[in-house]
């Protein structure tokens, strides 16, 4: 393989993984300190890229649409944590009221937005800053796509700074471990919960308003990027954001080297790579055997 | 005494008018379609299609006064689909089965037709099979099926496209994707083209990253890239490869449901121009007054224009109301299926002097295609361009086909 065919693969596979990463860095930050398997994850990735639309119909702006959308996310996703998911954590089969509640709600937001924005394809368009292609070599790069990817390792940065920096990152990660000895050292934990909540589900709704120039803004949507966003928490380790990028990566990658040699296999290739790393590492690439969660 | 006779006297007179009335019967039509998710503008346009043709077909009337009237249910699945089908013929006593979007649908709710003796009108599900190898007496359909659209498609590459040898394919992992590149293929060796095959691309339904697909097709570099997607998979595609620069480096070829409305719509300016497309019905052609009529309610009805699948819709219930008249009742579907073969019905889609036509042997409707290039037009917004440049292609020529239908058959069994 030439040099000019590794790399046209190698960026087109960051660019797919980094929107992954987008959307499944929410579902295990979820995961981990929340302790909820969020099926209903994709409905955020949906909601923001509507609310974005609605917000860009008065304004005309991708960057306004951008923070209305992330922010009009994570705000419904903390009501539906208020309201609803606080009431089933501790419960016995907690797991089992998880499961049904989001599935519900994948149920209940979908129809929200048929209802509210119709069936009808919507379509948000590139700001006119990110139109375009350059050259590298003589691989063609469009400009959107490394905008993407940028954007992807600035939410790497800034999440490594807060999770490792910040007395606020260090009580997140400590109520993943230990909500109980968190909340007898005066931390008011379910705000915690709630906040970790908006902030995942607002960058569920951060990643919609991202890919929606380069996809369909359309009901359903949501559905269909949370299968493979699952896969990305199951290769690197449920509740492991790092092991999140890593799974992205990964799985972005394969699929793209995958389609050059094996297009008849592409769309088993995910499902080959998860079985493997269950077969080698049940517990995820980067997830510690022992988890002390309460 | 007085009181009571006048009373009596009111309610007789608000009750033999109604009984009049209740005497004439209501003709059910148990409608599937798909409701919701990325199928749900199709389900929802032929809804509105068929109210429209409903407020036709009983303003016109039907023997003895009797009125159509259409149930619609989401089908959900194969599964779900039959068992509604079921009920829409046990329990609500529905004369036809009507509808349905997804060809792996279709294919299910056909056995219940065919176990029921009831006739079933498909009028969007495009998969061949239901009107050759899956045959069975009692089903219809009233949209092109995707040999039709492929063969066409044939035609076009081998008179249309100069100096192409090496071609290439993208379609969807399962039937539908599957088969229109068989048929395409089928239809070149026919055709006695000669071509090399560069590549064949598999992506799941409804994928929503293309990106490293294109960059393998621009290492494949074929003349032309065929792609067999429909709706939202189309938009996604276009939308990533454009920045590609893969539409200036091969022709693009996208017959049987790249030119849909709702996909022109939403990519609006950025389709790009010069892509060879079709769809099973244009908003634009022919420029009949029929078809402009029948757009122009749909608009009215709905505020936006009719994607595909509405026209099968409105086009399957004139069909149903045509044999009723034929027969003189819906009850036996035996004389219907009878009144159905070879009947001529005038579609929005029929270009001056041809009407399409039911093919006695096989139920499917045969009607011309039309061929052609996206090009800068913005009358039906939010589209900015349709296609344009349209050839046709002969309805005989491209159905029936008894040669394929056996080669499908030795392929993919009855």
């Amino acid at each position: 393989m030439d040099i000019n065919t590794f790399l046209a693969q190698f960026i087109s596979g960051l660019s797919t993984a980094m929107l992954l990463f987008l959307i499944s860095s929410g579902l295990t930050l979820i995961f981990g300190v929340v302790n909820v398997l969020n099926f209903a994850h994709g409905s955020f990735y949906l909601l923001g890229t509507y609310f974005a639309y609605q917000i860009m119909q008065l304004f005309d702006n991708f960057w306004i649409g951008l923070l209305a959308g992330a922010v009009g996310a994570g705000i419904v996703g903390m009501i539906i944590e208020v309201l609803f998911l606080r009431r089933i954590y501790g419960r016995a089969q907690e797991g089992a009221f998880q499961l049904l509640m989001t599935f519900a709600f994948i149920l209940i937001l979908d129809d929200m937005v048929k209802f509210i924005w119709g069936t009808e394809y919507k379509t948000i368009s590139k700001p006119a800053s990110l139109v375009g292609s350059f050259n590298l070599g003589t691989v063609m790069v469009p400009v959107y796509n490394v905008f993407i990817i940028v954007v992807g390792f600035l939410v790497v940065i800034f999440a490594w700074y807060f999770l490792t920096k910040t007395d606020t990152g260090k009580t997140v990660r400590a109520s993943s471990l230990d909500r109980i000895m968190l909340g007898l050292l005066g931390t008011n934990v379910p705000m915690i919960m709630t906040v970790v909540f908006g902030v995942a589900t607002a960058m569920g709704g951060l990643a919609g308003v991202l890919a929606a120039p380069l996809r369909t803004v359309t009901p359903g949507a949501g559905v269909e990027v949370i299968i493979d966003s699952m896969i990305v928490v199951v290769i690197g380790g449920f509740g492991n954001f790092w092991g999140a990028l890593l799974g992205a990566i990964i799985i972005g990658e394969v699929l793209s080297f995958g389609i050059l040699w094996v297009p008849e296999l592409a769309t088993v290739l995910t499902f080959i790579v998860m079985i493997v790393v269950l077969i080698v590492k049940p517990e995820g690439l980067l997830a510690k055997k022992a988890v002390g969660r309460k | 005494m007085k009181r009571k006779l006048i009373s009596l006297f009111i309610i007789a007179a608000i009750l033999i008018p109604l009984g009049v009335v209740q005497g004439a019967e209501t003709i059910k039509i148990g409608a599937l379609y798909t409701m919701t998710g990325r199928g749900g503008q199709y389900g929802k346009d032929s809804e509105v299609a068929i109210k429209i043709a409903l407020d036709e077909v009983n303003a016109k009337g039907l023997p003895g006064g009797a009125k159509l009237d259409v149930i619609i249910t989401d089908d959900k699945n194969p599964q779900y689909a039959v068992s509604v089908a079921k009920r829409y013929i046990t329990d609500e006593k529905c004369k036809f089965l009507f509808g349905i979007i997804s060809t792996a649908i279709g294919l299910a709710v056909t056995e219940v037709s065919k176990e029921y003796k009831i006739v079933f009108v498909g009028t969007d599900h495009a998969g061949t099979d239901l009107t050759a190898n899956k045959f069975q007496k009692y089903y219809f359909r009233s949209a092109n099926n995707t040999f039709q659209s492929m063969m066409a498609g044939a035609y076009y590459l081998k008179d249309d496209v100069k100096g192409w040898k090496k071609i290439a394919y993208i379609g969807p992992d399962y039937a539908y994707g599957r088969d229109q590149w068989m048929e395409l293929k089928w239809g070149l060796d026919k055709l006695g083209v000669k071509y090399e095959v560069v590549g064949e691309y598999w992506p799941k339904l409804y994928e929503p990253d293309y990106t490293s697909y294109i960059t393998a097709i621009m290492k494949a570099a074929p003349d032309i890239l065929v792609n067999g997607m429909w709706g939202g998979d189309t938009v996604a595609f276009i939308k990533q490869a454009k920045p590609y620069g893969l539409f200036s480096k091969m022709k693009y070829f996208h017959v049987d449901a790249g030119g849909n409305y709702e996909a022109l719509a939403a990519l609006g300016a950025d389709m790009p121009a010069g892509l060879i497309m079709s769809a099973r019905h244009h908003n634009n052609w022919p420029e009949t007054a029929a078809n402009k009529t029948y757009v122009q309610k749909f608009y009215k009805a709905a505020g936006r224009y009719p994607s595909y699948a509405a026209e099968g819709a409105y086009v399957g219930v004139h069909m149903i109301a045509e044999a009723i008249r034929k027969v003189g009742n819906a009850n036996d579907s035996d004389a219907l299926v009878k009144a159905m073969e070879g009947m001529k019905i005038q579609c929005p889609e029929d270009p001056q002097g041809f009407t399409s036509y039911i093919d006695p042997k096989t139920h499917q409707i045969v009607q011309i295609q039309a061929i052609g290039t996206t090009v800068k037009n913005d009358k039906f917004p939010p589209a900015k361009y349709m296609l344009g440049n349209f050839k046709t292609y002969p309805a005989e020529k491209l159905w029936p086909n008894f040669e394929y239908i056996e080669y499908m058959t030795k392929i993919k069994g009855k």
